[in-house]
């Protein structure tokens, strides 16, 4: 919103010599932030009046003449001229070089057609003040020369502010230039001059009559209208504005359209609260019925557009059709014309909730709409009212009232101000600083407040347009007097504290540690990716779920249009495109998976996924090792175990068909399938244009929420006796592995301390396979004799041959 | 004799000098240190002594066999070491041929960037002991709103541009959404919690909002709240002091200006001085000298008693931090989609080593 500091001034003394930049600091620090701050009519003391002297024609140029005229006795100048109204003792304005005209443009010293021009005849449409015009501005013969046009057409230079209208959400009575001004006299201790007094009432009542008021108002009770003013005036002349006013709403980013027009915009900018004013003759019946509507309709707003109203949405109707959408926009039909004489003012309040709720639906946001949706006051209606009389009264003084204000709406009288007990050690506690209690009560009641000071306490009387919804209790008073001391005034302290440990939780504690094992250790880097997924990429995954349950009403595109289960999806995407760049790469996320749930709606769970991508090598038993590193790293108890015929994988469903046929390891954490180890089958890679290989990993950490992990290292004595190894080579047929060397191992009763280790393996041709196994064999207690160790070789072989694993011959 | 015992040790260091193989150092050494060595032949005099003589020439004589034993072994070591280094000198490696100057053999790995700046300032608070905490993603409207002091009507719902669920089963006013802020772990904080207590939350939020270079539908908070007897905007703005020195390394100056949230009163804006400019005015502080960072206020009223504390016995203050933005301004980034695009082109950028 724009707010001039001439329009302030008219309610306060502030300095206009202050620096800008000042000025909107100090609005921006003690009342709401100042996005621009700009100085407007300097531009018409650099343009000045002058009377042609002399014209000759271009030697170059038929359309051109060179022009001279004087600006004073010591000064004359010659420039092109291509405008053909031209003529030898014109009076016109003159821009010299340097010049920024307003629409955008600079003077610069440049020759036309080979003669230098000292500078520019301006026309209307080069000074902004028409959108076309034929030729050169033609002033009066009666005006005076060399004089500049602030001083001819008595402009006033003025400081905007530009001010962020979300931060004046909740601050109604900032609407308004006499709002603002209030702002102004706080912050600089200046007076404010408020010329609504009673006195000022009385005189603009005496212009009321007995007459029979022609138009009467009746609010229905479940409309959301709140208060309604209505007042009838004949003999009204539409013209134009005279200039101040044009100037002033100019000055603000409004386009003046005519007198009646105007003071209904300058009334709303002055005093925050808008109103609407209709052609009476355009009005069919004796009163205008505010109403909600029973049934839906097409209603043609000012703006010729054809909107759809729906029951329920309030308007403002005559005894045959809506005139007006409540709170928000005019119809086409009942708008103030040029010929309009006779007219019907309204003043009116609304519930901002429901011409809200009806804008956003029509996606309609208004001048109007922006004040009410913050709750305005209906006890300042009447002053507004009273305030566009006066100034039709002013511009039109032959206007005449016919009757008296009729009003319906709650009764007003029933609105009690809003007294909030506090105190000044409960300000100054809260704020952290000294404040007299003189200081306290000046700033409170430069802001309108009325302040009873007790013995301890301070009575404090919100004034009606602040209690609307801005302030309901103390905090709202600390507020108010902390802005305007300014909150930089108050010094840092740090607070008085019990000293108690702290620590991350065991889940944050796990996530920083995978963050650095798998950053440090397996040369992997974190990424974050979207959690929302869409259709064709689970279509790409043949994924087996759709997730259509917890699919968003408002997504921004169907390609992020639902929560994802789980992290594959994302991982896919992001190693297309990454293989696109490298040929070998690892990444990891510590994201979430989103699950719908009958009865919470959704559950979610924290997934740490980790996944390995070569173009050449298979990375799956790569990953698997890293994996396992890192769950002893994590202290994470975790068991690695084939597909179970009954306990399925919680994190991927075993049966998709991107799981690799051979590459696939559960995770068993705490007894359930909480994570997994799995090649991505290639059929699915191709979908993605994937080349090469791809493995992921995912582990679910939410159980580690709540629980910590507990340390698992531990110490036992140094042995004092040495130990005993012996190796021996097996030799496996295709259809055996590693594991089933273990399986027999493992299940020995042996009678002594026993590790068994692979040692190396060889592959000599397609079938064969020799493993050589380490037994390493000690006893804490004493040396391990030789019949002993020749007891346990034997028995080894011995069950090794009995699962049909024999040693290597030769 | 003594004279004699000077001379042969000169002697011994002017031959052993010129040497030129194991053999003839050896042999030399016998030549004086053998039975018939020259200094046994000298010594072989001793018995003519006086014993006064003999406390002199003894030591003396055992001196100079030790210092020829320790000159033959550094003379051996001498040839042994070129010995060596012929060898190593075979089968030297080349120390230039690191593995950074290879095309894809740079094996690093790194943490996100929000990581790092998430742990720093996780780290600032857990020192003033503050606890960390996070919340569900899924959210309903009470958390995001209600308990926040934003009812249904409130125009502040439309500054925050929600994504909500299809949702037609849960009733009016528990609709379920994706959290706009971090600010819901805010109630279910309070609510696990008894005063005086203080916590920082960061987490992921989402907006319905077009993406661009500054803005993104998905990106990070972090929330913080401080509950107790007497805090007052004094100690809020000590506290924002000591994180953003902390985080920038050094005094930064901030100012504090009013601004609305339903959920604090007093509001705050907590601005830094540009760190592009100096606070001269740059295109980045849109020649302001200063950037909006962080939203904080003292909690209001309303909000204490939906977390279950009592606002007349206690008080506190929130503050909420955009991490992603921090990020930005850290490390200079340009765009803020880098952050979530899982482009490793990105990440290698902040690799740990």
């Amino acid at each position: 919103m724009l707010i001039s500091l001439d329009w302030i001034r008219e309610f306060s003394p502030i300095d206009m010599e202050l620096p800008p930049d000042e000025l909107a600091l100090k609005l921006t620090m003690g009342t709401a932030e100042v996005e621009g701050v700009e100085t407007i009519n300097m531009f018409w003391k650099e343009v000045k009046t002058v009377e042609v002297t002399h014209i000759e024609p271009h030697p170059e140029a038929d359309k051109l003449n060179l022009v001279s005229f004087k600006l004073n006795d010591n000064e004359s100048f010659r420039v092109v001229c291509g405008a053909s109204n031209v003529r030898l003792g014109m009076k016109t304005i003159f821009a010299p070089i340097g010049t920024t005209l307003p629409i955008g443009f600079t003077l610069e010293p440049k020759k036309i057609r080979g003669i230098l021009s000292e500078g520019m005849l301006c026309s209307e449409e080069e000074l902004g003040l028409a959108d076309k015009s034929p030729g050169i501005m033609d002033l009066p013969e009666t005006t005076p020369v060399g004089v500049d046009l602030l001083t001819l057409w008595d402009k006033k230079e003025d400081i905007i502010f530009d001010i962020d209208n979300k931060s004046l959400t909740h601050r109604p009575d900032l609407w308004g230039h006499f709002g603002m001004a209030r702002e102004f006299s706080a912050l600089y201790e200046a007076p404010l001059n408020s010329p609504f007094s009673e006195e000022w009432t009385k005189n603009l009542e005496g212009l009321f009559n007995n007459e029979k008021s022609p138009m009467g108002v009746n609010v229905e009770a479940d409309s959301s209208c709140l208060a309604y003013f209505g007042l009838s005036l004949d003999n009204v002349l539409v013209t134009d504005s005279p200039q101040w006013i044009k100037d002033r709403l100019l000055a603000v980013g409004l386009r003046p359209i005519n007198n009646i027009v105007d003071i209904s915009n300058y009334v709303m900018l002055e005093l925050g609260m808008p109103l609407h004013i209709f052609d009476r003759e355009e009005i069919e019946g004796d009163s205008v019925n505010i109403k909600c509507l029973d049934k839906n309709l097409s209603f043609t707003t000012l703006d010729e557009i054809d909107r759809d109203l729906v029951a329920g949405d309030t308007v403002i109707c005559d005894a045959n059709k809506p005139l007006v959408l409540a709170g928000i926009m005019g119809g086409l039909n009942s708008g103030v014309t040029e010929k309009t004489t006779k007219l019907f003012i309204e003043v009116a309040n609304w519930k901002a909730a429901e011409v809200r709720k009806t804008s956003t639906r029509l996606g309609l946001r208004t001048d109007s709409l922006m004040r009410y949706e913050k709750t305005l006051d209906s006890q300042l209606c009447y002053r507004t009212l009273l305030r566009t009389l006066e100034l039709i009264k002013q511009l039109c003084p032959g206007a005449s009232v016919v009757g008296k204000v009729e009003y319906d709406g709650q009764n007003l009288e029933d609105i009690k101000p809003l007294v909030i007990n506090t105190s000044v050690f409960e300000i100054t506690k809260t704020l952290g600083k000294e404040i007299s209690t003189h200081k306290i009560i000046d700033i409170l009641e430069r802001l309108d407040f009325k302040v009873t000071k007790g013995d301890e306490s301070l009575e404090v009387t919100v004034p009606s347009y602040r209690s609307t919804k801005d302030i309901e209790c103390q905090a709202d008073i600390v507020e108010e007097v902390g802005r305007v001391i300014g909150y930089d005034n108050i010094t840092p302290v740090g607070p008085l504290l019990d000293v108690t440990p702290v620590r991350l939780n065991p889940l944050h504690i796990i996530k920083r540690k995978a963050q650095d094992f798998l950053s440090q250790h397996s040369h992997a880097f974190e990424v974050t990716s979207y959690p929302m997924v869409g259709k064709s990429l689970l279509n790409k995954c043949q994924w087996p779920n759709n997730l259509e349950s917890l699919k968003l009403v408002n997504s921004l595109s169907v390609e992020q249009d639902r929560m994802r289960d789980s992290l594959i999806p994302s991982f896919l995407e992001v190693t297309a495109l990454n293989a696109k760049t490298y040929d070998d790469f690892r990444f990891f996320e510590l994201g979430r998976t989103y699950h719908h749930n009958e009865k919470n709606f959704s559950d979610e769970k924290v997934v740490l996924g980790v996944a390995f991508y070569s173009r050449k090598s298979d990375p799956t038993l790569d990953l698997l090792n890293h994996i396992e590193r890192l769950g002893n790293f994590l202290n994470i108890p975790m068991d690695i175990t084939d597909s179970h015929p009954k306990f399925k994988n919680n994190l991927v469903e075993e049966s998709w068909v991107g799981v690799h046929p051979f590459e696939f390891k559960n995770l068993r954490i705490m007894g359930k399938m909480d994570g997994v180890v799995f090649g991505i089958h290639p059929l699915i890679l191709k979908n993605f244009k994937i080349k090469g290989n791809l493995a992921i990993g995912l582990i679910d950490l939410t159980q580690f929420e709540k629980r910590s992990i507990k340390d698992k290292l531990s110490y036992s004595p140094l042995s004092k006796f040495p130990s005993s190894r012996f190796d021996y080579t097996v030799c496996l047929d295709e259809n055996q592995s590693v594991a089933d060397i273990f399986n027999v191992l493992n299940k020995l009763k042996i009678k002594a301390e026993v590790r068994h280790k692979i040692v190396d393996i060889y592959t000599p041709g397609k079938t064969d396979c020799f493993v050589t196994m380490g037994t390493f064999l000690s006893d804490p207690e004493k040396t391990l004799e030789g019949d002993f160790i020749k007891e346990c070789e034997e028995k080894i072989i011995f069950a090794l041959e009995k699962a049909s694993i024999y040693l290597k011959k030769g | 004799m003594v004279e004699q015992l000077d001379s042969l040790a000169l002697e011994f260091k002017e031959k052993i000098k010129n040497l030129k193989g194991e053999a003839e150092v050896l042999n030399l050494k016998s030549e004086f240190l053998g039975k018939k060595g020259k200094v046994s032949e000298i010594l072989k005099g001793l018995r003519n002594c006086t014993p006064e003589e003999r406390k002199v020439v003894g030591p003396k004589a055992n001196k100079l066999k030790d210092d020829i034993g320790d000159l033959v072994s550094l003379k051996l070591q001498e040839f042994e070491l070129v010995q060596i280094n012929q060898k190593l000198e075979e089968n030297k490696i080349d120390l230039n041929n690191r593995e950074s100057f290879w095309f894809n053999k740079n094996k690093s790995g790194g943490i996100h960037p929000r990581s790092m700046i998430q742990r720093e300032i996780e780290d600032v608070f857990l020192s003033m002991g503050f606890e960390v905490l996070d919340g569900p993603h899924i959210e309903d409207e009470f958390h995001n709103f209600e308990a926040l002091n934003i009812p249904g009507d409130h125009p502040a719902r439309d500054m925050q541009d929600t994504f909500w669920f299809n949702d037609p089963d849960s009733p009016e006013g528990k609709k379920h959404l994706l959290r706009t802020h971090t600010s819901t772990i805010q109630v279910r904080g309070m609510r696990e919690r008894t005063p005086p207590f203080r916590f920082i939350a960061p987490g992921t939020v989402f907006r319905c909002e077009r993406t661009d270079a500054s803005h993104e539908m998905v990106f990070n908070q972090l929330e913080g709240m401080m509950v107790g007897e007497n805090i007052s905007v004094g100690n809020l703005i000590y506290f924002m002091k000591t994180l953003l020195k902390e985080i920038f390394k050094r005094d930064t100056e901030v100012r504090l200006r009013p601004g609305f949230f339903p959920f604090v009163e007093p509001g705050f804006e907590l601005d830094i001085q540009c760190l592009i400019c100096s606070g001269k005015g740059c295109s980045v502080c849109k020649k302001t000298g200063w950037v909006e960072l962080l939203p904080c206020g003292i909690v209001h009223p309303n909000v204490l008693k939906s977390g279950g504390i009592d606002p007349e016995k206690y008080n506190g203050f929130a503050f909420g931090l955009g991490l992603d933005r921090l990020v930005m301004m850290r490390y200079g980034i340009d765009d803020i989609r880098h952050l979530n695009s899982g482009d490793l082109r990105f990440n290698t950028q902040f690799s740990a080593f």
